[in-house]
């Protein structure tokens, strides 16, 4: 079934196309790889379908239902939730309380409900000693609160704008298998932007290609590789 | 068992709270009052600022609840303690109307526009000579409760307390989520279900009614008022300067520091009648630069870190 669908969705900024009409859909249960050359509008992507931007024209939908101008916060209560290429830690609260936030206000749980909800998503990534200031974690730590954090407002549909960036590669192996079996085990639709393609290969069954804010190419990865115009578009013209 | 030493603290300073007309003259409760309307009002301020958002506004509410509760008896004939409720409802209505417009505003821009306010209330006031009595301002018929000092004492007591409830209440519920993510980070906030404006909307009209509740209590108790004495600078200043001593972003800080500023002011009142306020200014400044978690923030570091240097051993 489908999950999210952009039609037509364009955003520009006072003249710069960022993103120009891109269609797409996500399915239940699929991981979905975004990439693209650095500026090319992935993140403005992302930003337009959690509602932190409003598009210029097109459509959004979730489920069938028109979100377009739909605010963030009932977006994320609808169960799209994401994860912020620069982290966006909540500096003053206990980790255990930057995670409990999406339950509490997403899902309308108790403290309490959404205290114990923190613990368990917490503890399935392997997070520890939750009392801590977030000024206390190391990087690895960050991300891993802020995927917790996006995993309590208990998405259908999630996007990870670059959670492995700044990742050694056991941790971002850690990351990719937490992240397989929570996508797996919830039936959710995972969106993953990523410049390491390593990542991309093993994590998805289709990607998405944006360029200069366009929609240039959609497939299997192994497929998608070997377009001539995505070769172009991450090599230049040269190659 | 940090916990219960705490509660059973909160309960004795209660308990010799209330039992305090028994023993003091009526000086000391009158100063007793003057410090108690300031600490609520430092409350209520970091209340608000624990959203971020930093108001200049608060002798314009508590100049409104003034006011409205001394026209309400004046012009309406209401009863006096029933003056106060409406004052403070009054108070909130205001604010919710008037906070459509101005919690889309942020940092300066928020703080500049709530001192704006302040000054247009006072100038409304001034120049609506027919209903509000213009500069000479109001005087009621009478002082509530006859002027007793212990009632009076009592009055001032039950806003505070109303006060501190509110406020302790902000840091257990999920308040002080919604507030604390909004300073910390508006779009993390927003990608949690967290509504920004609704919980700026709560925020602003609960410390509005405060403000606007001490605002009637004060003027019941002095039995009038001019737009100069409701719309009091030092009414924004004075818990600015406790809340920041104390440190901000808690309920105890802002005390800590009324109970200090207070009396401090008292007997400076007298020493440089003046020159206080210069005072008041040199303690702000003196905080930011070196203790800009406030007495309670540095209290909390040095436990923390004696308790390190424990567990060292």
């Amino acid at each position: 079934m489908s999950k999210l669908t952009t039609t037509g969705l364009t955003k520009a900024f006072s003249g710069l196309v960022a993103v120009n009409d891109v269609s797409f859909n996500m399915e239940e249960g699929e991981i979905l790889g975004i990439i693209g050359p650095n500026g090319a509008g992935k993140t403005t992507f992302i930003h337009l379908v959690s509602g932190i931007l409003m598009p210029t024209s097109g459509r959004i939908e979730f489920k069938g239902k028109d979100i377009t101008y739909a605010p963030a916060h009932e977006r994320s209560r609808l169960g799209i939730a994401r994860t912020y290429q620069l982290i966006h830690p909540l500096e003053n609260l206990k980790v255990v309380e930057n995670v409990m936030i999406g339950s509490v206000f997403s899902r309308g749980k108790s403290l309490k409900e959404a205290r114990k909800a923190a613990e368990a998503i917490c503890a399935e990534l392997e997070l520890d000693r939750l009392q801590r200031d977030t000024a206390q974690l190391s990087i690895l730590e960050i991300k891993k609160m802020e995927i917790a954090r996006a995993l309590a407002n208990e998405p259908e549909v999630l996007f990870l704008d670059e959670v492995m960036a700044g990742l050694n590669s056991d941790e971002t192996k850690q990351v990719i298998a937490t992240v397989q079996r929570i996508a797996r085990e919830r039936r959710m639709a995972v969106g993953v932007v990523e410049h390491v393609m390593g990542v991309i290969r093993e994590l998805t069954q289709r990607v998405i290609v944006l360029e200069a804010g366009e929609l240039i190419a959609e497939g299997p990865y192994e497929t998608v590789s070997k377009n001539p115009r995505v070769i172009e578009a991450y090599l230049g013209g040269a190659a | 068992m940090k916990l219960k030493t705490s509660y059973i603290a909160a309960a004795v300073i209660a308990a010799v709270a209330v039992a305090s007309p028994a023993f003091l003259g009526a000086y000391p409760l009158n100063v007793a009052r003057s410090v108690m309307t300031y600490m609520a009002l430092a409350i209520s301020w970091d209340m608000l600022l624990r959203s971020g958002q930093i108001s200049f506004g608060i002798a314009g509410l508590f100049g409104l609840g003034s006011y409205a509760s001394a026209l309400a008896v004046l012009r309406g004939g209401m009863d006096p303690f029933l003056s106060i409720v409406f004052a403070a409802a009054f108070a909130g209505v205001m604010a919710f109307a008037l906070g459509f417009a101005i919690l889309r505003l942020r940092a300066m821009y928020f703080s500049i526009t709530t001192l704006a306010l302040m000054e247009i209330f006072r100038i409304v006031m001034h120049n609506l000579d027919d209903f509000s009595g213009g500069p000479e301002g109001v005087v009621l018929p009478e002082v509530i409760f006859g002027g007793n000092s212990s009632a009076l004492y009592w009055l001032c007591l039950g806003g505070l307390l109303i006060t501190i409830g509110a406020s302790w209440f902000f840091e257990k519920s999920k308040m002080h989520l919604a507030l604390t993510a909004i300073r910390n980070d508006e779009t993390s906030a927003r990608s949690s279900g967290v509504d920004i404006f609704k919980y700026l909307l709560i925020a602003f009209v609960v410390t509005s009614t405060m403000q606007g509740m001490m605002g009637a209590i004060q003027v019941q108790s002095y039995g009038f008022t001019t737009p100069e004495t409701a719309f009091d600078g030092n009414f924004t200043l004075l818990p600015l300067a406790m809340a920041l001593l104390g440190g901000v972003h808690s309920t105890i800080g802002p005390m800590a520091g009324a109970v200090l500023l207070g009396i401090a002011s008292e007997w400076l009142k007298l020493q440089i009648p003046y020159g206080h306020l210069i005072v008041y200014g040199v303690i702000i400044i003196l905080v930011i630069l070196f203790m800009p978690q406030g007495l309670v923030g540095m209290a909390r570091r040095m436990i923390r870190a004696g308790r390190e240097a424990g567990a060292g051993k």
